[in-house]
């Protein structure tokens, strides 16, 4: 794959800074692209806004990005939002049905790295309009993990940034 | 920062839909902390309301959000308070000259706290509808 850019995509909710990944050369990053194309969909129009509550809200400003909120595992990445039925008891919680999936790796409870996403219109992710997207996002997961583990960044616990451990300013992986 | 994208379809979202989707993040995390803290399985909680797993399941039917009729079940088997209503009170603070008041705070960056000491004038309480 090629190279790409780790950016902030939010650090004004109070709870979680949010990431994201822009291709070189892209006009816009992986998370506006999704959120611009599906919000410009009528039929997808609430569902978008409702992620995007979902993310800047609740985990942003009400409860951060505890793990039952990533219990969507979908490979390298989580699907959002999370899933209707929770195997501790069963019930269904919420998003029965959602049409849309967003995907993201859950580094702390305050910082979430967030890629692009589709429409679940199949059984699976492979059977889905998303499978290109969920492909890429695995990639850009695996690349991520694999720059951790390198050290080639790093996670700064108190400012809940990652940084180049060479401390430049842009993160280039 | 924040996105341009996100901020603008933050701005133009319906206040329900926020509302909607808080209340729904807020009784998740309520029921995770309590099943949490009573180490209450699926199985337990099913074997409680008289119900085998896969009932709860079919009745809920995994494709319906919550009602009000399940979460006061669900609250009557879990002994704990999942959503609250406020009980709107008129208090005369003049009279009494002190009052209690309960701050509920969660950990938030740091960067942005900020406190500030304020003081309140008799003549900007609220008075008592009669």
């Amino acid at each position: 794959m090629n190279s790409f850019e780790l950016e902030i995509w939010d650090n004004e909710a109070s709870l979680c800074t949010f990431y994201t990944v822009r291709d070189e050369g892209a006009a816009l990053n992986e998370t506006d692209k999704f959120f611009e194309k599906h919000h410009a969909i009528e039929e997808y129009e609430e569902p978008t806004s409702m992620l995007l509550n979902f993310l800047l809200k609740t985990i942003g400003e009400d409860h951060g990005a505890q793990e039952y909120f990533f219990n969507r595992h979908e490979n390298e990445v989580k699907g959002l939002p999370f899933q209707g039925k929770i195997s501790l008891h069963d019930f269904c919680y919420y998003f029965p049905r959602f049409p849309l999936r967003l995907y993201a790796v859950r580094l702390r409870e305050n910082i979430v790295i967030l890629f692009n996403g589709g429409i679940k219109d199949g059984a699976t992710n492979q059977t889905s309009r998303l499978h290109p997207q969920w492909i890429a996002a695995c990639q850009y997961a695996q690349r991520i993990d694999q720059a951790l583990i390198q050290k080639e960044i790093y996670i700064d616990e108190q400012s809940w940034e990652i940084k180049n451990s060479d401390q430049s300013n842009t993160i280039i992986l | 920062m924040r996105s341009k994208i996100a901020k603008k379809i933050l701005d133009t979202t319906p206040k329900d839909v926020e509302i909607f989707v808080r209340l729904y993040g807020d009784l998740v995390a309520r029921i995770h902390e309590v099943l949490k803290a009573k180490g209450i399985s699926q199985k337990s909680l099913a074997e409680g309301m008289n119900k085998k797993p896969s009932e709860i399941s079919k009745w809920l039917n995994g494709e319906h959000n919550f009602t009000l009729r399940s979460i006061a079940k669900l609250e009557a088997e879990l002994g704990e308070k999942l959503i609250q209503v406020p009980k709107q009170k008129t208090f005369d603070i003049v009279s009494s000259g002190q009052f209690t008041m309960t701050v509920h705070s969660s950990y938030k960056r740091p960067a942005f706290t900020e406190f500030k000491k304020v003081s309140v004038q008799p003549n900007t309480l609220p008075t008592k509808i009669a």
